[in-house]
């Protein structure tokens, strides 16, 4: 059997499957895309709900940590190196795109290393890279940091944001309302942290999850290997995607976080604090952290915030925010799920300004 | 002459004349221009006429496939050709960042002659600034055109049932401008599609009175064309998934770059919509073209659906294509 028809048998055999409503949240950025350009939302709807997860690092940004990295490059001499999709997110009053057509000097940069090469050609600047990410980039990020101590390349630093999985899982999870009845995993985290990592999913609160790659047939088959044990008492937890992921991940990867980074809690956008969910320089690299050489500290608003949370969690609607459509829109977005363009959010928007077709 | 633009040459003076025989006449060298008198003069015949102008500001200036210089006489053939027009003189004015290389500028303007030579185009008018160091980023070009049109092309309204095809590869001008501009060192075959199109629509002529729309897709791709013109028409477009054709190494490029190359911008494309009947004698027909040897017929307008576009796959899933909402950033997850 070819492939293509393996995906049109396993769509049929998940269509024909007696479901309603049945809820299952992907925590991968690259997963929410690829379900999105596969259109694999809609195919299942309502059979299977898919939620997206905070998965996009950029779109969980708090406003506390876009305003201090603005509040450092008001300073004089300073470069902001940063991945491309944080330009648009916004602070308590402004995003990066706002400050660039100031004419404050930020560059998009594809590789935090590529960031330590910019603060190399450019001595009399402070050269800062805005890290967020989860488990997947904060190896790269933290290589970039050792390198930057070992080469004396003191006007680096990094003003992290960086983010681990587990906490916001067990938080979601532990809600008694959810509605989740399977998770996707976070492919590309479960590389870097090995498929174990994700197995206290259904050790712990017995919800079936399954770590997947971002092709089609790879998602499809995650969502039948989910929807297929509705009806077990004790739920699996599977690896698919055994070409890239084993069940300890990567070693190296794992051991510069260690040694650069120490947990601490971290505000998630439109989920609030949740401890021990971030990474931040630890005190051997100190003088590469931002937040030390800019004397910063990073102040969330006790903000009137939306109900991005609850949406992600699978117990409000987007409809059910007061800020839907109104203060928050795609151009204008107050929530992550807003932020990202295949948010939950940002979807209702588009399809309600278009009609469902 | 200097090895660099001065503020001088911009003046009006003698070292504006040196840079306007020394290069601008040298290369783009023909009566009309080099009579040098304010204005271009030139006969018209009772006819139609196109008249289009555009701003070339691209970096960098030198890329794979082309240059700025080849790309501002490309852009405005092109925005004539896609008219139904037969592109005949272009302007061509140029603001340039004082300090600018003398050298380069030379190689900019001799790329323009030969893409005039190649077009069977001339310029016959044109003008020089130059700008303080910082006032622009090396240097902008504006072109204008005019032609005329051919066999009485006119946008049609457009039907569901009607065809749409697209005559090459997509996305490999802005895949080839993001490498360079973002510094991404990988190897594969990528360069820009930069290219006149006249010559493609040049051999549709007989078949005006079944081409519908012709648009060329460049800034925000064909995505965000394909909903021009579904806005146009009321109509719906649905596109089949495996038919838009994309070279593989752009297709991989665009996938790490967090890119899609559906919303990248050709420069050398055209997208045509046309009479159902005649998709397929029309495809055969440019196919003949070495740069439509992979055109496609991606879709069709549909009476559902209205003012969406969206794309089919295999398996039934549907992708809703929008148009390109403000800066596309590269993602990183």
């Amino acid at each position: 059997m070819s492939k293509e028809d393996l995906i049109i048998r396993l769509v049929n055999k998940i269509k024909s499957c007696k479901l309603q409503d049945f809820s299952i949240m992907e925590v991968c950025g690259t997963h929410t895309q690829s379900i999105s350009k596969l259109g694999i939302r809609e195919l299942f709807y309502p059979k299977i709900n898919l939620i997206s997860g905070p998965g996009c690092p950029v779109c969980v940004t708090s406003e506390g940590y876009i305003d201090v990295a603005i509040e450092i490059l008001n300073r004089k001499n300073v470069i902001i190196t940063t991945f491309g999709d944080l330009m648009k997110v916004k602070g308590s009053k402004e995003n990066l795109i706002e400050e660039r057509e100031k004419g404050k000097k930020i560059n998009i940069v594809y590789s935090p290393l590529d960031a330590v090469k910019i603060a190399e050609e450019n001595k009399d600047s402070q050269v800062v890279f805005l890290a967020v990410g989860f488990e997947t980039t904060a190896p790269l990020i933290g290589l970039a940091i050792k390198k930057a101590k070992e080469n004396n390349i003191n006007n680096f630093s990094v003003l992290s944001n960086l983010k681990v999985m587990k906490p916001v899982l067990h938080k979601i999870l532990k809600d008694e309302n959810h509605k989740i009845q399977g998770i996707i995993c976070p492919g590309h985290v479960a590389v870097i942290k090995g498929a174990e990592y994700f197995s206290f999913i259904t050790e712990e609160y017995n919800i079936p999850a399954v770590v997947t790659g971002f092709e089609s047939l790879d998602i499809i088959s995650a969502i039948y290997f989910l929807i297929k044990q509705k009806n077990v008492n004790k739920k699996q937890f599977k690896n698919l995607y055994k070409t890239c992921v084993t069940s300890k991940g990567n070693l190296f990867a794992n051991e510069i976080m260690k040694e650069v980074f120490l947990n601490n809690h971290c505000t998630w956008r439109g989920i609030g604090e949740i401890p021990n969910s971030g990474l931040y320089v630890n005190n051997k690299y100190q003088d590469f952290d931002a937040l030390k050489k800019f004397n910063l500290t990073i102040k969330e608003e006790s903000n009137d915030c939306c109900v991005c949370g609850e949406i992600i969690l699978g117990k409000k609607f987007p409809d059910n925010c007061k800020f839907f459509g109104r203060e928050c829109t795609p151009e204008a977005p107050v929530g992550p799920c807003m932020v990202s363009s295949e948010g939950t959010c940002s979807i209702y928007y588009k399809y309600r300004k278009v009609g469902k077709f | 002459m200097k090895e660099t633009i001065k503020l001088v040459h911009g003046d009006g003076g003698k070292y504006t004349n040196e840079l306007i025989q020394g290069i601008f006449y040298k290369y783009f060298n023909n009566s009309m221009l080099t009579t040098g008198i304010d204005a271009a003069i030139f006969p018209v015949t009772n006819c139609k006429m196109a008249f289009t102008t555009d701003s070339f500001v691209v970096k960098p200036l030198l890329f794979k496939g082309g240059d700025i210089g080849k790309l501002a006489v490309c852009g405005t053939i092109n925005d004539l050709s896609v008219s139904g027009a037969k592109p005949l003189y272009l302007s061509s004015s140029f603001i340039i960042e004082e300090g600018f290389s003398i050298k380069t500028l030379e190689l900019i303007v001799k790329s323009m002659a030969n893409q005039c030579m190649q077009s069977g185009v001339r310029i016959i008018t044109g003008d020089t600034k130059v700008v303080e160091k910082g006032s622009v980023d090396g240097i902008f070009i504006n072109t204008a055109g005019v032609g005329i049109i051919e066999n009485n092309f006119e946008i049609k309204p457009i039907e569901a049932g009607d065809k749409i095809i697209v005559s090459g590869n997509i996305g490999e001008h802005g895949t080839t401008i993001a490498l360079e501009r973002y510094n991404i060192k990988l190897k594969g075959n990528f360069k820009s599609d930069c290219d006149s199109v006249y010559e493609v629509i040049n051999i549709l002529k007989e078949y005006y009175p079944f081409i519908k729309i012709m648009k060329d897709p460049t800034r925000g791709g064909l995505a965000t064309v394909l909903n021009e013109i579904s806005n146009l028409s009321g109509l719906g477009a649905k596109l089949v998934e495996g038919s838009i054709p994309i070279e593989e190494d752009i297709a991989v490029v665009n996938e790490i770059l967090g890119l899609d190359p559906l919303y990248m911008a050709c420069e050398g494309r055209v997208v045509f919509v046309v009479k159902g009947e005649v998709a397929e004698e029309i495809l055969d027909k440019i196919h003949r073209l070495e740069q439509c040897r992979d055109a496609k017929i991606i879709g069709t307008f549909i009476e559902e659906s209205r003012g969406i576009v969206y794309m089919e796959n295999i398996f039934g899933g549907k992708r809703i294509l929008n148009m390109l909402e403000g800066e596309m950033l590269p993602r990183i997850c």
